[in-house]
């Protein structure tokens, strides 16, 4: 027999659930797999199977709306992260031409190199606050020199980064304050050139395909924004998180120094742990029953992905964090069509900064992390390394 | 029961050869080699199928 969902008097957006959405993730997905939100007239789909099964099913959960708002929406019509199959299948490949794991295997030494020496000289100065000095600085060096950035992009990527994260959520404040700035990132996009690119980067590469005919007229522009738009940010999350969980969980620090063969699992536990995307929308083009619930066509559907991460009834004892874990399925990639394009350069970042900190730091003491509201990317905004016992 | 492989949706992230390397491996271009195709119903080759197929993070890999 099909029913309504249960409803939840729930702000997903509200200031304390972005800092900690977790206690609500519970609450939530003990109500049902999908909870209707009436704030923001949204399907919040809680649990692990039922996210993947949306994911993956692109007919029914259509990508036309990832955003919670309208304007987001509009502007985002035409990208590969905003297109369903068949058309989407041809704008993704254009994006992972220079992005998949086989387009950046000549990268991982140079990555692991910066990695290991911005680490080793942090390590020196005994203390350092960590978000800015290393989860920063890092994917924006990287990102910053595959795409060939220079100048005056250079200064901008993290606030243009952070602004079109922003910019998904529901008319907010925060959304309303970041239009402008998530602009100026369009703006320049559209009328970026090969010659503002350094020659022989990848971005650079991306030129010379559009003007060989490989890929369509003015997709070059589009291609870098999504780079900026998507990979930074969210990068950024991760490095940070990554870093306050070693502080925070010594005997889980120590595990990975002892076994480096952990570093994959690692990073795929502080992924399951601590997804950097709070809620990521989906358009739902027909009616759907998902056990028992209705969900109508036409409505959106909010993926929590954190919350699928710490469902009971998929992992064990969720709630704990456990570097030896190996959840490679877990969900803060998404999973299927639209799984996170730029998911191999972000394994080989957090890979190098990992192995990094395991060879030259034995223990990490840090202040209370420092996390502020944002309506997309969960994130560390700083972290104060008040000591670093090297290795 | 056979591996199939949607092959322009494969981006070579490599899960599943970590996963199933009885079966399948990244080749020097970073192309995926299916090494075995049929895999008999319920025996460990079956298990390492699916588990490669359940890592996936593109969904390219199908078993039936």
């Amino acid at each position: 027999m099909t029913s309504s969902p249960p409803t939840a008097d729930v702000d997903l957006f509200a200031d304390d659930v972005l800092v900690d959405p977790y206690p609500t993730f519970t609450h939530l997905r003990e109500l049902g797999p999908v909870v209707y939100l009436p704030r923001h007239d949204v399907y919040a789909l809680t649990r692990y199977d039922v996210i993947r099964g949306a994911l993956a099913d692109t007919a029914t959960f259509s990508s036309r709306a990832i955003a919670f708002n309208p304007a987001a929406n509009d502007a985002l019509r035409g990208t590969s992260l905003a297109s369903d199959p068949p058309i989407h299948t041809e704008l993704r490949a254009t994006l992972t031409e220079n992005l998949s794991p086989r387009a950046l295997r000549g990268l991982k030494t140079t990555i692991e190199t910066k990695a290991d020496t911005l680490v080793a000289d942090l390590v020196t100065t005994g203390s350092f606050e960590a978000i800015d000095a290393l989860a920063r600085a890092f994917p924006l060096e990287v990102v910053a020199d595959l795409i060939g950035f220079t100048g005056e992009v250079r200064a901008n990527m993290l606030r243009w980064g952070q602004a079109a994260m922003e910019v998904l959520g529901p008319m907010n404040q925060r959304t309303a304050e970041n239009f402008p700035i998530a602009g100026e990132l369009y703006a320049w996009c559209s009328q970026v050139q090969a010659e503002d690119l350094t020659p022989g980067s990848v971005g650079r590469g991306i030129f010379d395909a559009e003007a060989r005919g490989a890929i369509p007229a003015g997709s070059a522009g589009h291609i870098i924004h999504q780079y900026l738009g998507a990979g930074v940010d969210t990068t950024i999350a991760s490095i940070g998180n990554l870093i306050a969980l070693f502080a925070a969980f010594p005997d889980q620090f120590d595990l990975v120094r002892a076994d480096p063969t952990l570093v994959p699992s690692t990073f795929a536990e502080v992924l399951r742990y601590w997804a950097p995307l709070h809620a990521w929308g989906r358009a739902v083009t027909r009616d759907v029953e998902i056990d028992g619930h209705l969900i109508p066509g036409g409505s959106q559907a909010a993926v929590l992905l954190g919350s699928g991460n710490r469902d009971p009834r998929h992992y064990d004892d969720p709630d704990s964090f456990r570097v030896a874990r190996n959840p490679v399925d877990h969900l803060s990639f998404g999973y299927g069509p639209h799984g996170c394009a730029g998911q191999g350069l972000a394994r080989l970042e957090a890979h190098a900064i990992i192995a990094a900190l395991a060879r030259h730091a034995r223990r990490l003491v840090a202040a209370e992390p420092i996390r502020v509201p944002s309506n997309t990317t969960r994130s560390i905004d700083a972290l104060e390394i008040l000591e670093v016992v090297p290795a | 029961m056979k591996i199939t492989l949607d092959r322009p949706r494969c981006e070579g992230h490599g899960l599943c050869e970590e996963a199933a390397p009885e079966l399948m491996h990244l080749d020097d271009d970073g192309e995926l080699v299916l090494d075995i195709v049929e895999v008999p119903e319920g025996s460990p080759q079956a298990a390492a199928a699916s588990a490669a197929v359940r890592v996936c993070p593109v969904a390219a890999l199908k078993l039936a």
